[in-house]
C-alpha cells in the first residue's frame, strides 16, 4: 500500500469535514479508512409504507438491533443510558435528527464562570468562524434575530412548525419563556445540489430526499471530487508508532478480512466518543502499554452523554403533529444559563419533537395502557395519534473521570477486536436538572392546553451524543490532547470528534463538534508541510 | 384462528373507516414476525382459558368473551401474550390501507411528502423584544 499525506479514520460526521477541509490542498493524497459500508438512499425505509418497522432493524440506532457486520459490541449495562450511533459512511448522520444549534459563549467558560467542569482552550470567538462555514456546507435552516445567541449570519427558512408549533409557541409566550424555531440541517429550499425537505418525518431512518444535511450528501460530494480515497468496510484496529514517538500510519482490515496497513504522515481519527477512545486503546504496545496518548490514563475518561428528560401531552384537536421532520420544530433556550436562584449549576434546552408515527402510537399506547384492545381500540387510538407533543429535555452533562469507556477483550467485533464497555453515573447536578427540566415541560404543555400522559428521565435508549473521552486541554497530566487537537506527546496523531469537548453544553453536539473539525484542519493545513518534513 | 383473534383485537370500526384486523392480510405478516411455536403456544393458551372461564374453546366465544380471555392471557403469561399482541399492532399499523384511511400523511411518505401551510412567525415578536437572554462572557 502507497504511503499517503493523511489518513483519516471514521467517515462521520467529523471524518467528512475533516476530508473536506483538508483535500482543499489538492496536493494532498488522504484517504479515510470506515468500517461500514455504504447507504442506498434509493432502499431508505422512506420508500416503503412499513417504514416504522426498520427503526427496530437495520435503521436502529441500537448497535444490538441492527444485526450489522461493521458494529463493534458496546456492553452498557452498567449505565441508565444506552449507546446510540450508525457505522457506516456518513457515520451517525445517516440517521440523526439534524437538530443544529451552536454552543453559547457561556459554554466554553464553565469553569471561570459556574465553578464546575473546566474551561476550553478557547472562546466562542475563536470558533465562530467555522461555525459559519459549517453551517454554510451542512445547509442550517433557522431564523436569524435569536436572543438566546450572538447573531447568526445566514440561515436558510426556518422549518415549518405546524399548528403543533403553533400552539406550544403560543404557551411559551404566554409564560414569558424563550422559544425560537430549530436551528436545523435540512435544507427547506434547494441547497447545493439538494433538494428541499418535503416533511416525510422519518429522518432517523435516513432521508430518501436527501433534504437532510447527513454528511454522505454534504461535505463527501465535494470531499471526493477533491481527490479523497474513502475505504469502506475497512476497520482500523491499531494506529503504528515509531522510534520517535511519530504515529506510522493504521493497521486495519480490509472489505475481506486480510490485514492491511496504511503508512501516513499525519493520522486523523473520528471514529465518535466510543470508536475513537477503543481505537486509541486497543493501539498497545511495549511503548504504550496501556494506549497511545493515555500515560496519564485520561484516555476513554469523562464520557458525557447529554441524559435526556421526555414529557409527551396530548391535545383535543388535529395538530398534524407526525407531520414534518421528527425532531426539528422549535426550542426553548429559557433555562440554558445558570441562575443564581436554581439549586443547579448549567442548564437545558427544550427539544420540541413531533408526535409519533401510526406504529409507534399504537405500540406505546397499549403499553401505557391508554390504547385498549377491542371495540373501543380505534376510538381511543384516534385521541392520540397527530394530537401529541413532546418535549425532550437535553440536559449539560458535567464531565466526571468515573464515567468512561474500557477495551471489551470479553466481546469481539467480527475481526476480533475488543469491543467497548461503557460505565456511566447520572451526577446530582444532572439529576437536579432532569427534575426542573421535566416539570417545566409539563407546565408549558399545560399551559398550550394538553394533557400530560407522561413525563419520565433519564430515557434509556438516547446515548446519541457521545463527548468527552479524549478531550482537550493544556495539560497532558489532565487532558489528551492540545488546543489544536493534537495528541499530548504525539505531533502527528490528531482527534478531530466530540471526544474532545471539554464539557458538553446542553446542545445537540455536531454543530460545534464540526466547527471544531474545520478549527482543527485549518491549523493543521497551515502548519503540514512542517509536520510532513519532521515525521 | 389468527384471523379471529386479529378480529378480537383490532376489530372493524365503520365510523372511523377502520377495517378489522383479519381483513387487510396481515396474518402472513404476524406469522413470519412470530415464531410458529410461540403462535401455537398462545393460542394453547387461549383455548386453555376459555375451557377454565367459559367451558368453551376460543373460536366459539363472543367477541366480548374472546377479549376478556385476551385480558387474562396478559395476566397468565404477559411475554408470550404481549409479543403476539404487539406483532398483530405493528402489522396493522404499518398496512398500506390502514395508513390511507387514518390518515397518516403520503403513504409511502416518499416520494410524494407532505404539505404544512405557512407558519405565522409574528407569534415570535414578544420573544424578540424581551431581548437577549445569553450570558455575556469577559475574556
Ligand atoms: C438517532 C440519532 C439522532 C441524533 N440526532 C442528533 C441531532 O439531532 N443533532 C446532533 O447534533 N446530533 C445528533 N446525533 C448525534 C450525532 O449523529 C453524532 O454526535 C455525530 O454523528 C458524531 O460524529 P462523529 O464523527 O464523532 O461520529 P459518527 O458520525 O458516529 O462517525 C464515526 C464513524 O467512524 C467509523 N468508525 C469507528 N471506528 C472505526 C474503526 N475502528 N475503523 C474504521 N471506522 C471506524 C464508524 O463506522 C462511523 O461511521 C444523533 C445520533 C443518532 C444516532
Ligand atoms: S422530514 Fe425532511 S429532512 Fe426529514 S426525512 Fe423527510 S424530507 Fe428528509
Amino acid at each position: 500500500m502507497d504511503p499517503v499525506d493523511v489518513v483519516i479514520v471514521g467517515s462521520g460526521a467529523s471524518g467528512a469535514a475533516a476530508a473536506w477541509s483538508l483535500s482543499r490542498d489538492s496536493y494532498l493524497k488522504i484517504v479515510c479508512l470506515e468500517q461500514g459500508g455504504v447507504s442506498d438512499a434509493s432502499k431508505y425505509p422512506a420508500h416503503y409504507p412499513n417504514w416504522e418497522l426498520s427503526r427496530n432493524g437495520e435503521a436502529s440506532s441500537k448497535p444490538s438491533e441492527r444485526n450489522n457486520p461493521a458494529d463493534y459490541p458496546i456492553d452498557d449495562r452498567n449505565s441508565p443510558i444506552s449507546i446510540a450511533n450508525f457505522n457506516g459512511f456518513g457515520g451517525s448522520t445517516i440517521l440523526y435528527s439534524g437538530h443544529f444549534p451552536r454552543f453559547h459563549p457561556s459554554d466554553f467558560k464553565v469553569r471561570s464562570l459556574d465553578g464546575v467542569g473546566d474551561d476550553w482552550p478557547f472562546d466562542y470567538e475563536d470558533v465562530e468562524l467555522f461555525f459559519n462555514e459549517n453551517e454554510q456546507m451542512m445547509g442550517i435552516a433557522g431564523l436569524v434575530g435569536d436572543p438566546a445567541y450572538p447573531e447568526y449570519k445566514k440561515l436558510l427558512p426556518p422549518v415549518p412548525m405546524g399548528p403543533m408549533g403553533e400552539k406550544i409557541g403560543a404557551a411559551f409566550n404566554a409564560l414569558g419563556w424563550h422559544w425560537w424555531p430549530s436551528y436545523s440541517a435540512i435544507n427547506t429550499r434547494s441547497h447545493g445540489d439538494r433538494g428541499p425537505c418535503i416533511n416525510l418525518g422519518p429522518c432517523n431512518t435516513g432521508c430518501a430526499q436527501g433534504a437532510k444535511g447527513s454528511v454522505d450528501v454534504t461535505y463527501w460530494p465535494v470531499a471526493l471530487r477533491q481527490g479523497v480515497e474513502v475505504r469502506t468496510n475497512c476497520a482500523a484496529y491499531k494506529i503504528a508508532m515509531d522510534n520517535e514517538n511519530n504515529a506510522k500510519g493504521v493497521h486495519y482490515f480490509d472489505e475481506k478480512g486480510v490485514r492491511q496497513f496504511q503508512e501516513a504522515s499525519v493520522v486523523i481519527l473520528a471514529c465518535s466518543g466510543i470508536g475513537t477512545p477503543r481505537l486509541l486503546l486497543n493501539s498497545k504496545s511495549s511503548a504504550f502499554p496501556d494506549g497511545l496518548l493515555n500515560e496519564h490514563g485520561n484516555v476513554g475518561r469523562n464520557l458525557m452523554v447529554h441524559p435526556l428528560g421526555y414529557t409527551e401531552a396530548v391535545f383535543d384537536e388535529d395538530l398534524k403533529s407526525s407531520i414534518g421532520p421528527h425532531g426539528c420544530c422549535i426550542l426553548s433556550q429559557q433555562f440554558y444559563e445558570t441562575k443564581a436562584d436554581r439549586e443547579f449549576q448549567r442548564g437545558y434546552t427544550m427539544q420540541v419533537l413531533r408526535g409519533a408515527p401510526p406504529m409507534e402510537t399504537a405500540v406505546s399506547g397499549y403499553m401505557m395502557r391508554r390504547i385498549p384492545l377491542g371495540p373501543d381500540h380505534h376510538k381511543s387510538f384516534s385521541k392520540y395519534f397527530n394530537k401529541s407533543i413532546g418535549i425532550a429535555v437535553i440536559a449539560e452533562d458535567l464531565p466526571d473521570p468515573e464515567n468512561r469507556v474500557e477495551l471489551d477483550p470479553e466481546n469481539c467485533d467480527a475481526h476480533g477486536s475488543p469491543g467497548a464497555k461503557v460505565t456511566y453515573t447520572l451526577g446530582d447536578n444532572t439529576k437536579k436538572i432532569l427534575s426542573h427540566g421535566t416539570s417545566k415541560s409539563k407546565e408549558v404543555l399545560e399551559q398550550a392546553g394538553g394533557q400530560v400522559t407522561s413525563s419520565f428521565a433519564p430515557v434509556r435508549d438516547t446515548g446519541w451524543h457521545l463527548m468527552g473521552t479524549a478531550r482537550m486541554g493544556h495539560d497532558p497530566k489532565t487532558s489528551v490532547v492540545n488546543a489544536f487537537g493534537q495528541g499530548h506527546g504525539v505531533r502527528n496523531l490528531f482527534v478531530v470528534d466530540s471526544s474532545i469537548f471539554v464539557t458538553s453544553g446542553a446542545v445537540n453536539p455536531v454543530a460545534t463538534a464540526q466547527a471544531l473539525t474545520l478549527k482543527i484542519c485549518d491549523n493543521l493545513r497551515n502548519n503540514l508541510s512542517e509536520l510532513m518534513r519532521s515525521t | 384462528m389468527i384471523g379471529l383473534f386479529l378480529d378480537t383485537i383490532l376489530p372493524a370500526d365503520p365510523e372511523l373507516n377502520m377495517p378489522s384486523g383479519a381483513s387487510i392480510g396481515i396474518e402472513a405478516f404476524v406469522r413470519d414476525a412470530a415464531t410458529q411455536t410461540s403462535i401455537d403456544e398462545y393460542f394453547i393458551l387461549l383455548d386453555q382459558l376459555a375451557q377454565e372461564k367459559f367451558e368453551r374453546p376460543f373460536k366459539d366465544l363472543s367477541a366480548e368473551n374472546r377479549l376478556q380471555i385476551v385480558e387474562l392471557s396478559k395476566r397468565k403469561n404477559n411475554r408470550l401474550a404481549n409479543t403476539i399482541i404487539l406483532h398483530c399492532l405493528k402489522a396493522y399499523y404499518t398496512n398500506e390501507t390502514i395508513l390511507k384511511n387514518l390518515p397518516a400523511g403520503a403513504v409511502p411518505p416518499f416520494p410524494t411528502g407532505n404539505i404544512l401551510e405557512e407558519d405565522d412567525w409574528s407569534l415570535l415578536e414578544p420573544v424578540y423584544e424581551r431581548g437577549r437572554i445569553y450570558r455575556s462572557v469577559s475574556s
